[in-house]
């Protein structure tokens, strides 16, 4: 799985096994937490048992991100559209979260493609509302203009106290974001991957893919943002959209994998990391096998000579392994 | 030219090794009953040789020091750039821990190299000098193929995981 997906799976799998056992009526209580410090609830009451209450908290915003009403700008809209009257959001959200849903599960269409199709809807919320900022504004970009109230830096939250930056403009927009990371044996994997992205984005067959470039001090478009927010000790790697980019069908998928690139590079480094350690202690092991294999040759030479020049087998033990 | 320079380089270690391992045993001047490898304590002069430093280019050396009953390697690879540099670091890293297993491997690099062979005279006696001198020659160029090859694994992960994230955007 090379790609991060959209949809939480423990979300849609509680969901699908609700669904299809809608007249058992079970207590579920669940609580878990996936990458970038998303923490959902799902609780059902047997009183109720189509109802499902789906609470979602969202990382801390660094100062410089606006959140509305504790939630992203737009967010509540793109609920309202994505989901209709099958979810209602609940105010105020549940103690610790930001934002709580009651889904009613007998207003799920009865059409099997469009019911699963919500379903999975309902279980990509986090890109739903997390995404909302980024939406509005590349819904702006198909039709050539600016959000009102938007134009300029925008900063979006995609993980705890840390925020990437949007700046739109009417034919394009552009998508910085500064990278960071913890460890310093991450951070060179990180920049060697980095510039491969803006070297791939060169070969042919990839040309109509967003501009990407790299650079390892703040660009351009960022002389206004504060300084504190613009440490990044991997570089800031910057994208440009164009509306070829959002329309025809592939905003969604454009918003899902803008807002969750850090999310991305950060888990393929992880996976090289492992991938390089259990390649290493492998070929160790091999160059192991190897002396082992010429300590027990000589030890077998040195006792047929003993039995040749003595006649006799004398085993003497010298300090072997 | 670099595979040319990197045979001479070998051959130059290989020719000191035959000259330098003439190991024999010799017990402890100064403590009764001991017996040290000499090339680690350096205690009395007229049991060690003149090291030898043979440099390949300014990032790659090796320096031979030999004593009596012992003989010292130490390398040290080259590492162009900050991902070799990790790359190098945790490879020799892995082979110091396990150096029990080697039997000729120092656990510790000497101060200014990144990895080291300990020889003692037991070592000699135990496996033949020849195959010895041809393990650590053999060992020396699979460390350089190892680390190339993981440098070039990585680019290509790297090469992989962005050609599949842009190609979303198509």
């Amino acid at each position: 799985m090379i790609l991060l997906q959209s949809h939480s799976r423990i979300l849609i799998e509680t969901l699908s096994n609700r669904v299809q056992n809608l007249d058992k009526a079970v207590e579920l209580d669940y609580n878990w937490v996936e990458f970038g410090d998303i923490r959902y609830h799902v609780q059902v009451s047997a009183k109720n048992p189509n109802v499902l209450l789906l609470s979602v908290s969202l990382p801390v915003p660094p100062p410089e991100t606006v959140f509305v009403g504790g939630l992203p700008y737009g967010a509540i809209e793109a609920i309202k559209s994505a989901y209709g009257s099958v979810v209602q959001i609940l105010d105020p959200p549940r103690d610790g979260f930001n934002l709580t849903l009651k889904i009613n599960l007998a207003k799920l269409p009865t059409d099997e493609e469009r019911k699963q199709a919500l379903l999975m809807k309902i279980a990509s919320v986090r890109e739903v509302v997390l995404g909302a900022p980024l939406s509005v504004v590349l819904k702006h970009l198909l039709s050539r203009t600016v959000a009102p109230g938007l134009d300029g830096l925008l900063a979006l939250v995609h993980r705890p106290n840390e925020s990437f930056f949007l700046f739109p403009q009417a034919e394009r927009v552009t998508v910085v974001y500064p990278m960071r990371f913890s460890d310093s044996v991450d951070t060179t994997y990180a920049a060697s991957f980095l510039q491969e992205f803006v070297e791939t984005r060169r070969t042919a067959g990839l040309t109509s893919a967003p501009v990407c470039s790299w650079s390892p001090d703040p660009p351009p478009e960022l002389k206004e943002a504060s300084a504190e927010p613009l440490s990044a000790n991997a570089g800031f790697v910057s994208f440009v959209i164009y509306p070829r980019h959002v329309e025809g069908g592939k905003l969604d998928r454009t918003v899902w994998n803008l807002s969750t690139f850090y999310a991305y590079v950060s888990y393929h480094v992880k996976c090289t990391e492992a991938f390089m350690h259990t390649r290493m202690r492998r070929r160790v092991e091999g160059m192991i096998q190897v002396i082992h294999s010429l300590i027990l040759f000589m030890f077998i030479l040195h006792l047929f000579l003993e039995t040749l020049i003595d006649g006799k087998l004398n085993l003497v033990f010298l300090d072997l392994p | 030219m670099q595979a040319s320079s990197l045979r001479l380089y070998l051959t130059c270690i290989r020719n000191t090794l035959e000259a330098a391992m003439c190991l024999q045993n010799f017990p402890c001047q100064e403590v009764e009953r001991h017996n040290k490898p000499e090339v680690e304590l350096k205690t009395s002069a007229e049991l060690l040789l003149n090291p030898v430093l043979i440099c390949r280019n300014e990032a790659e050396r090796c320096l031979i020091e030999t004593s009596i009953n012992s003989l010292r390697l130490s390398l040290k690879v080259k590492q162009a750039d900050e991902l070799e540099n990790i790359l190098t670091k945790k490879f020799l890293r892995f082979l110091s821990i396990r150096a029990e297993a080697f039997q000729v491997l120092r656990r510790k690099p000497i101060q200014g190299y990144d990895i080291s062979f300990l020889v003692t005279n037991y070592n000699c006696e135990e496996m033949q000098k020849q195959k010895l001198i041809d393990f650590i020659v053999q060992f020396m160029e699979d460390i350089d193929k190892e680390i190339s090859d993981l440098k070039m694994s990585v680019n290509t992960r790297g090469r992989l995981v962005a050609t599949e994230f842009l190609k979303q955007f198509l």
